[in-house]
């Protein structure tokens, strides 16, 4: 789920880039800094939509002039979380024995073979995938997929996730290579 | 109501005389008495015991007031002892009450003829209205057992029926107590002797409670089983007592239990109890047969001689189609017992492919039987529909070691009325397990047996395997099949099943066992063979290891002893574009099977990279490439921060005997690397300077030389010196410096 958000944090500057432009740059270390990051509490950030305030810089003390001066920066920024019990769309990148990978933005979601409908067999070969019977339903690299978070590990800096698609109105939406 | 008794005998007694016969006796009975006492001290027993026995001959039938009035004098010492006087009341009445209950009819004829109807009834009123009542409400004991003084009161006497021992047939001494117990009640009265006992591990002889011996002769005529020309012995007073001495509990056997074989040829086979005999001790357990049906065929033709058999065939099951095609007679038959049919090959009934056997209770083992996960599918294998289901699961936890469930855990009601029950557990207890529900209407906390309970994990729990096979691995669990958890390992990305008894619930992310011995996992070890290549997964008895040869993968498992040592090389090779790549550079794979791949450096070693794609499922996600094949790609893996690597760089140069990498980059200067290194070098700082962005800016201290100790910023940096801007001086000083050796992390 996103989130658009206030979130603070204390950027390091040298003095170096102090004049005219500092806070210019230090709108864009920020955005380096944090941009595609990910913090187990909130998720990833996607994007800074906006710097709400930026506060007064600090000198350290104690130290020299070459130090780096902090300022507390608040910013806007929209973030990603997977929930268990979301619902996403997701398209698939790896496709095995085990289950297959999916990828949603920038969360990794692995669905577990046990979670594939039993009607579904996995098939080796040039192209691994996951098939009815009949053929009708494949999934395969680049599919997408709808499916279910039944789970999510948060590390420090990483949150993958376990979904399923053994539910209703879950599984294949679109596949491309069907489609062409 | 109970003390009449003893105060009517008491005229009849005097303590005095007694009491030499009594120290006497009390001699004779210490040493037999193994009974628990009571909390009292022990000054009090031996007195107490010391009036323990008033053999008056009329003494028999009052043997009761005996205790009555022992405790009668006991009490008068506890008067005087600390601590025992509030209980003194309330004890009188329940050893009292005890010791009515656990008086016998010893000669209830005796008795009566004795004492006369009337008194009898009387006797037999005040033995039966309300101490039952009494004691079966109030918590009696101190502690639950019985003093030591009454157990000295129920020990044999002369006067007592005595024990004598018969010889019988081995195997058969249940039967034969069932048999004279039958016997006793068909013949009724005339029956002389009181009781048969029949001990699990004595065989070949039974102990026949009676009189005289003439009764016990009388009572095993025309008896088969046993040997009546056999003398039959009388057990010494003393001994009696020790003939009924209680051993360790045994285990119940009950149907569906699980146990091992310990004798034959199915030695250590998973078995299920489906009969129990309790008369003859004998089990029938269900095997997955061993048969080599060739062997069975050419036996029935009788070419063969059978000879010991020097192998076990494997584990199959039996199809009796298969039989009937050697030409093995196969007859069809029904158990009188449980009316099923059997098909009877040689001998061995099999049913369902199963194999019934009846054994006796010693060739099978029902402590810490344990199934793996393989047995029991083979089990449920051939019963299609599942019958094996949650009762037989549970009665393998029963023999499970107690106490494993823990405050906080959650749980699910599996058997009983509060099936399917959730709740969160307590209190943990012997025999119960309080749990707290959210049900409303219901007492909270609730008690239920240990057995009736399961831990409950949902889907997406992130877990902990604390014990078995697959101990220390976390994960997420995917699926629960009541009481079998699918979990997915965090670092393996794999399945593994295990009980939910095994597992807890837990926010840790570990490897698992990363260590073994000196072997980290992910570290780059060489093999006996001269082969090299990664530690892949760590178990306890091998070692995955993903060899080094680009091209190809190839796993190989390797004991602990195999390895040879950890290589920690800091070996540098150039990539395609012969741009330097260490370790920790981030690669791509252009050429051969793993082509696409990208990743960090992990390990570098004769030519050979390892890299580590996370997206990569298998072998952990390692690949092994030819230096030749691949290309440096972005920045380095080490993060964001780049002046922590730079460090790290500087760090190593530390060590004095390797030669940094850094330094040797700056060497290698040519044309190809700088290109190539500026844009691997690309920071943030402003680049464009060649490779040595990176160091510029950072603040260092100098470790060695004329300057050690100033600490600088590094303003420039040159082939090997660095221009360091000193921040003692007020005007900015400019120190040349050689590089690496002198430079250290600052903070």
């Amino acid at each position: 789920m996103f989130f658009h958000m206030v979130l603070e944090r204390n950027m390091q500057l040298h003095p170096r880039s102090f004049g005219l432009n500092l806070r210019e740059n230090l709108v864009s270390k920020l955005i380096k800094d944090v941009e595609g990051s990910c913090s187990g509490r909130h998720g990833f950030v996607v994007a800074i939509t906006g710097i709400e305030s930026v506060g007064k810089g600090l000198v350290p003390d104690g130290t020299s002039s070459s130090a780096l001066v902090t300022f507390p920066v608040k910013y806007q920024c929209l973030l990603f979380r997977p929930f268990r019990g979301e619902i996403l769309e997701a398209f698939v990148t790896l496709v095995n024995r085990m289950g297959f990978f999916a990828e949603a933005g920038p969360v990794q979601i692995f669905v577990s073979k046990l979670l594939i409908p039993d009607s579904m067999e996995f098939q080796a070969g040039d192209m691994p995938n996951y098939t009815t019977s009949d053929g009708s339903v494949k999934i395969q690299k680049e599919c997408e997929v709808r499916l279910k978070i039944i789970g999510t590990r948060v590390d420090a800096t990483e949150i993958f996730c376990v979904g399923t698609i053994n539910d209703d109105f879950l599984a294949v939406i679109n596949d491309p290579a069907l489609a062409a | 109501m109970a003390h009449h008794h003893s105060e009517s005998d008491d005229e009849d007694y005097s303590y005095d005389d007694d009491s030499e016969s009594e120290q006497e006796e009390e001699e004779e009975e210490e040493p037999r008495s193994s009974r628990k006492k009571r909390g009292r001290s022990n000054p009090d027993h031996s007195v107490g015991s010391a009036r323990g026995k008033k053999r008056k001959p009329s003494g028999s039938i009052f043997i009761e007031d005996d205790v009555i009035v022992d405790d009668d004098e006991v009490e008068d010492e506890d008067d005087v002892e600390d601590g025992f006087i509030e209980h003194g009341e309330a004890d009188l009445g329940d050893e009292d009450v005890v010791g009515r209950r656990h008086r016998p009819f010893h000669e209830p004829a005796a008795f009566r003829s004795r004492v006369g109807a009337e008194e009898y009834l009387d006797f037999m009123q005040e033995k039966y209205s309300n101490p039952r009542a009494e004691y079966d409400d109030e918590d009696d004991y101190e502690d639950g057992e019985p003093t030591h003084v009454d157990q000295q009161a129920l020990l044999p006497s002369v006067r007592d029926p005595k024990l004598w021992m018969v010889k019988c047939a081995i195997g058969r001494e249940r039967e034969v107590a069932v048999c004279l117990m039958q016997k006793a009640v068909d013949r009724g009265s005339d029956f002389k002797i009181r009781s048969v006992i029949a001990l699990d591990h004595l065989q070949n002889f039974i102990y026949i409670e009676a009189d005289m011996e003439a009764h016990v002769k009388e009572a095993i005529k025309g008896m088969r089983n046993i040997f009546a020309n056999h003398k039959i012995l009388l057990v010494p007073i003393r001994e009696m007592a020790d003939v009924l001495s209680v051993k360790s509990k045994t285990v119940e056997l009950a149907r569906d239990t699980w146990v091992r074989m310990k004798l034959g040829i199915y030695k250590g086979d998973l078995a299920q109890v489906v009969d129990v005999d309790d008369v003859r001790r004998r089990v029938t357990v269900k095997l997955i047969p061993r048969i080599d049906l060739q062997l069975l065929a050419d036996k029935q033709e009788g070419s063969v001689i059978v000879k010991k058999k020097s192998f076990v065939p494997p584990p199959r099951f039996m199809n009796v189609d298969e039989a009937r095609e050697l030409h093995i007679r196969v007859e069809r038959r029904r158990d009188r017992m449980t009316g099923d049919y059997f098909e009877n090959i040689g001998g061995l009934l099999f049913k369902d492919g199963f194999l019934y056997k009846k054994v006796s209770t010693k060739s099978i083992s029902t402590q810490n039987v344990t199934p793996t996960f393989d047995e029991l599918e083979r089990f449920k294998k051939s019963n299609e529909n599942g019958e094996i289901d949650f009762v037989d699961m549970s009665t393998l936890f029963a023999n499970r070691k107690k106490g494993h469930f823990m405050k906080g855990d959650e749980v699910i009601v599996v058997k009983g009325d509060l099936k399917n029950m959730k709740g969160w557990v307590e209190k943990v207890d012997e025999e119960n397990v309080l749990i707290r529900s959210e049900m409303k209407g219901l007492n909270n906390p609730l008690a239920v047996n240990e057995r009736e309970l399961c831990k409950y994990f949902e889907p997406g729990n992130h877990v902990k395997v604390v014990s078995g096979t697959h101990k220390e691995a976390t994960g997420m669990v995917v699926k629960v099949d009541q009481h079998v958890l699918f979990i997915l390992t965090d670092t393996t990305k794999q399945h593994i099943r295990v009980f939910a008894d095994h597992v807890v619930k837990s926010a840790e992310v570990t490897n698992g066992v990363t260590k073994m011995g000196e072997y980290e996992l992910h570290d780059l070890v060489l093999l006996s063979n001269l082969s090299f290549g990664v530690i892949i997964k760590l178990d306890s008895e091998a070692i995955q290891v993903l060899k080094g040869i680009p091209g190809r993968t190839e796993l190989a498992i390797v004991k602990h002893g195999e390895i040879k040592y950890k290589i920690d090389k800091r070996i540098n090779v150039k990539d395609r574009n012969k741009n330097v790549i260490t370790v920790k550079d981030v690669v791509r794979v252009t050429e051969g099977p793993s082509k696409g791949k990208q990743g960090p450096v992990m390990h570098i070693y004769k030519g050979v990279l390892f890299l580590h794609d996370r997206h990569n499922v298998e072998h952990a996600g390692f690949v092994c490439v030819k230096c030749s094949s691949c290309v440096l790609s972005g920045g380095s893996y080490s993060g964001a921060d780049r002046i922590v690597d730079s460090f790290s760089r500087l760090g190593n140069s530390k060590s004095p005997a390797p030669v940094p990498p850094s330094p040797r980059r700056f060497q290698r200067a040519d044309s190809g690397y700088n290109s190539g290194a500026g844009g691997r070098h690309w920071s943030g700082r402003g680049g464009g300077r060649g490779g040595h962005d990176l160091l510029v800016g950072a603040y260092v201290k100098v470790r060695l030389g004329p300057f050690k100790g100033y600490r600088g910023r590094i303003v420039e940096v040159k082939e090997k010196t660095v221009r360091l801007e000193h921040e003692a001086k007020i005007v900015t000083g400019k120190l040349n410096l050689p590089l690496h050796t002198h430079l250290v992390a600052a903070c």
